[in-house]
């Protein structure tokens, strides 16, 4: 299976430090542990999950053995890194967050507290802008509001990273 | 269930982090938050310092005195 997980600069994960092999002329190495969710294995991002771990750094991930789907992850027992998706750091980063930042201005034309705070957050990158946009159509439409610009946002990426 | 967790529930949800008890569905709301909230992944940067310098407190605390602190501690909670 090939999915998708976000590291941090130094290729280590964002919550754990685990450093990674990173792949260098091929694959990196195979790493393993046992399958629980948020607990331990390797957690990755099937494409509509991206939105929701945008970071630094991102890579494709194969994944292997035995495999469980959560509700924002997919968590195996075996994964490597095949290769780093420079797209992202190189100009999809920035697109994304402008496209966010501008979904957001949208969705808070009759919210001015919230419109207010829109470009001061998108300093602050993908990840917060993107929530922000989708916390903004929660507050006009509901839990479904923000589920389908979280699914927006995913199409987006996936249509430029994958 | 909701699809994100507020700054506060976060706050409220620090020592079952910490103590790892939150459920599977829980800690995976908690770790999205703090993917994007750099105030709230400070203030965990601050509690796990805090953590480290202090240690647990022995736990020699009179009985009387533990229930009112767990009964104090449980209204602030509920305010």
């Amino acid at each position: 299976v090939i999915a998708y997980k976000f590291l941090r600069s130094g290729g280590t994960s964002a919550f754990t430090a685990f450093r990674w092999p990173l792949p260098a002329d091929g694959p990196g190495a195979w790493v393993e542990a046992p399958v629980a969710a948020c607990r331990s294995g390797i957690h990755a991002c099937r494409p509509a999950d991206l939105p929701v771990w945008a970071g630094r750094r991102l890579y494709e991930i194969e994944l292997d053995g035995e495999i469980v789907e959560e509700r924002t992850k997919v968590v195996a027992s075996r994964g490597r890194l095949l290769r780093r998706i420079a797209a992202w750091e190189d100009d999809v980063r920035d697109a994304y967050t402008r496209m966010c930042a501008d979904r957001a201005h949208d969705l808070a034309r009759e919210l001015p507290a919230w419109d207010a705070t829109i470009e001061r957050l998108a300093a602050y990158g993908p990840a917060l802008i993107g929530y922000m946009a989708a916390r903004i159509a929660e507050e006009r439409g509901g839990p479904a509001a923000y589920a389908a610009e979280r699914a927006h946002q995913a199409v987006w990426l996936t249509d430029r990273l994958t | 269930m909701a699809e994100h967790l507020s700054c506060q529930e976060v706050v409220e949800l620090v020592t079952g982090y910490f103590e790892e008890t939150l459920d599977a569905d829980t800690l995976s709301l908690f770790e999205e938050h703090l993917n994007f909230c750099d105030g709230c992944e400070a203030y965990l940067d601050q509690m796990r310092a805090t953590i480290a310098v202090v240690g647990r407190v022995d736990d020699d605390v009179p009985d009387d005195a533990r229930a009112r602190l767990l009964t104090a501690f449980r209204q602030w909670r509920g305010t």
